[in-house]
């Protein structure tokens, strides 16, 4: 890549994590004079999408910022996993049962959740159809009419 | 100074575990994995306290708030999906959240445990860094949480499909939203395997479920604890 071309390109990415922090610190300022008990970034991710679906704000804006920082994401959240060292308890009796509880947990609520929603989408896909073919006899009957 | 050899420690190790999980893409190799195993390897045998390695780490750490706010755009990438299937997936997400919540705190009230350990294990089912972040809200205790995150996730990728064996399930919208909204990134990398409308439900349940979760967790809270 020619290097003015990578300047601008650094400089864009640079620029749009600086709209994705302002999104972020309004977050933290709404947290912060509600008391809401939400993270500030997910109120801040909210807002974002809110934004983004009324066309507030054009996602070429921030492409390249959010692309850039979900890429690496996993590297944010290593310096509060580091923190599990002061937390010997996880290797007690307690740990062991929290841990096949989660196991246990998920399971159940992945059995649980693909088999009633399997049963649910037929139901959603039904009624679309028979919406559709309603439809199509409207504008058929319509038809005969004229 | 410290700081910063931190700082610079941290990224050079996570980009050489990227890399080596990309040339080979096991579940045991994750960068989260492998990286945070090393580096607590390392803090351990120099005798370093965590506090003084968070005087780098937490230049790190900051960066987590953007990122997460960075999720809303491939949320928005795949909003088509939500058009197409508005009610299968409210609902799907609705339920998998209940019972993600009511049998994880049950159980652990069957077993006596601390309030603050079944407080961290609430938002086991969603997406990392919110999970801990949601942990942190509820008093829970965020890198405990991150472990418990990591379970649903590798339990969810290595026995997910063994699930939907047994309830025969065919279609690649419960699939996603079950797989996506309880065993969040590491589960749905499993779902490459069935196909790619699998895969893109799957990440639009979990950037969901993450949105719901955080409400719901601390409501949950409120009326239990």
């Amino acid at each position: 890549m020619p290097f003015f071309a990578l300047t601008m390109r650094i400089i864009r990415t640079i620029l749009q994590i600086i709209i994705l922090y302002i999104f972020y610190y309004m977050g933290v300022l709404i947290v912060h004079y509600t008391g809401l008990p939400l993270p500030a970034s997910v109120i801040g991710l909210i807002l974002l999408a809110a934004c983004l679906q009324f066309k507030l704000v054009k996602v070429d804006y921030i492409r390249e910022g959010a692309g850039f920082l979900l890429a690496f994401m996993t590297l944010f959240f290593i310096p509060p996993m580091i923190g599990i060292i002061d937390y010997p308890e996880l290797l007690s009796l307690h740990g062991v049962i929290l841990m096949i509880a989660v196991f246990l947990s998920t399971m159940f609520t992945i059995f649980i959740t693909s088999t009633l929603s399997e049963k649910i989408e037929k139901k959603e896909l039904a009624v679309k159809e028979k919406k559709d073919r309603e439809g199509e006899g409207a504008i058929e009957s319509s038809h005969i009419h004229h | 100074m410290k700081a910063v050899i931190f700082i610079i420690s941290t990224v050079v190790i996570f980009l050489i575990m990227n890399q080596l999980y990309k040339k080979y893409t096991y579940p045991f190799l994750l960068p989260l994995l492998t990286t945070t195993i090393i580096l607590v390897i390392i803090l351990l045998s120099f005798d370093i306290p965590y506090a003084d390695y968070m005087e780098g780490g937490q230049y790190i750490q900051h960066l987590l708030g953007p990122a997460v706010v960075g999720l809303a755009f491939p949320l928005y990438n795949q909003r088509h999906l939500i058009s197409k299937y508005k009610y299968t997936i409210i609902s799907g997400i609705f339920i998998a959240m209940i019972s993600g919540l009511f049998t994880i705190y049950f159980m652990l009230r069957i077993f006596k445990l601390d309030e603050s350990l079944i407080l961290t294990a609430l938002p086991k089912s969603l997406t990392t860094p919110i999970a801990m972040q949601v942990s942190e809200t509820i008093n829970g205790i965020p890198p405990l949480t991150a472990v418990l995150v990591m379970i649903a996730g590798f339990g969810g990728a290595l026995f997910g499909p063994f699930v939907y064996k047994l309830g025969k399930i065919q279609s690649p919208i419960s699939r996603g939203i079950s797989m996506g909204s309880a065993s969040h990134g590491v589960g749905i990398s499993k779902l490459r395997d069935y196909s790619e409308e699998d895969l893109s439900m799957g990440s639009l349940a979990m950037g969901l479920s993450a949105i719901v979760g955080a409400i719901l967790c601390p409501i949950f809270v409120m009326i239990f604890f």
